[in-house]
């Protein structure tokens, strides 16, 4: 059992990040919290990617090193995904902004709030 | 083999992550997330993908810091007197029952490291890496795969970072950014 998790540990603490991740999105009222908890959610994806390329005593993928490598596939894949989730981030926080400049607070309830009472 | 250094470092960005999710500073969280980055840029350099490691140091570090310090400049940081939120029952039962789906999918995941995985000895991987030196002449072959191989991905993240440009400006109905 705990040989089973010790190899398996990686995957799991990817896991838990996308557990927090959608615990903060979930759970936290505030707007900006919500924004890191999507970024947490998506480290725990990358997270799973990384470590599926891994080979044990493998070399980065530069091919000057000695074989064996790790796949440089999935990481080109993450280096994409890394950047697309800046201009995401970016957008949800002008987002926010904006938002306290119409309702003069970033809780999810009291905005909630103000909207059914308009 | 996971070694001692793996679990520390697991452990330290699991810490970070949790501290993000319960301070209630938003301010502590945003500097909580910065340490969670450089964890899982230190993680990246252990799993052999520097190419990552930078961009995470650089990107999820560096640029995601200060865009939430500018957000929380220009609106509002919660005030109080505790240090924690009050956990959210609701949400934590979604999260645990999210976290309990996804570890049933353990069992049939290869080992950590395991030459024999899929994704190792995937046809793709071993094309890139037989092959990449000679038809790109780059040595890295992360940089042949990104700008090589699959180019035309890089220019749609290119695309994406100038939507998000634009719809940024749209957003804060500005002309430029000043």
């Amino acid at each position: 059992m705990i040989e089973f998790l010790a190899s398996r540990l990686y995957y799991l603490v990817s896991f838990l990040l996308l557990g927090v991740g959608t615990y903060m999105m979930v759970g936290n009222a505030n707007l900006v919290k919500k924004v890191i908890g999507m970024n947490v959610f998506q480290t725990g994806i990358f997270l799973f990617f990384i470590v599926s390329a891994f080979v044990s005593g493998g070399s980065p993928p530069l091919l000057t090193a000695p074989e064996p490598y790790v796949s440089p596939l999935p990481h080109v894949l993450i280096l994409t995904a890394i950047v697309v989730g800046v201009s995401l981030t970016a957008v949800a926080l002008g987002l926010i902004v904006r938002i306290y400049e119409e309702y003069g607070t970033l809780n999810e309830n009291a905005i909630r709030k103000v909207i059914s009472d308009e | 083999m996971i070694g001692v250094l793996d679990v520390v470092l697991l452990a330290f960005i699991l810490g970070c992550a949790l501290a993000t999710a319960l301070l209630r500073d938003v301010l502590g969280s945003i500097i909580a997330f910065s340490a969670y980055s450089l964890g899982i840029a230190v993680i990246w350099v252990f799993l052999r993908a520097p190419d990552v490691g930078l961009t995470e140091a650089a990107v999820g570090a560096g640029v995601m810091t200060i865009l939430f310090l500018v957000t929380i400049a220009k609106t509002s940081r919660p005030s109080g007197e505790r240090t924690l939120e009050r956990i959210d029952y609701r949400a934590a039962g979604i999260a645990i029952a999210l976290v309990a789906v996804l570890s049933t999918t353990l069992v049939a995941l290869p080992p950590f490291g395991s030459a024999e995985s899929a994704v190792l000895t995937d046809e793709v991987t071993r094309y890139y890496l037989a092959n990449a030196y000679e038809q790109t002449e780059v040595k890295n072959a992360v940089t042949a795969v990104l700008a090589g191989y699959r180019g035309f991905d890089t220019l749609g993240e290119a695309a994406v970072v100038y939507a998000a440009g634009v719809s940024l400006l749209v957003v804060l109905k500005k002309q430029v950014f000043a």
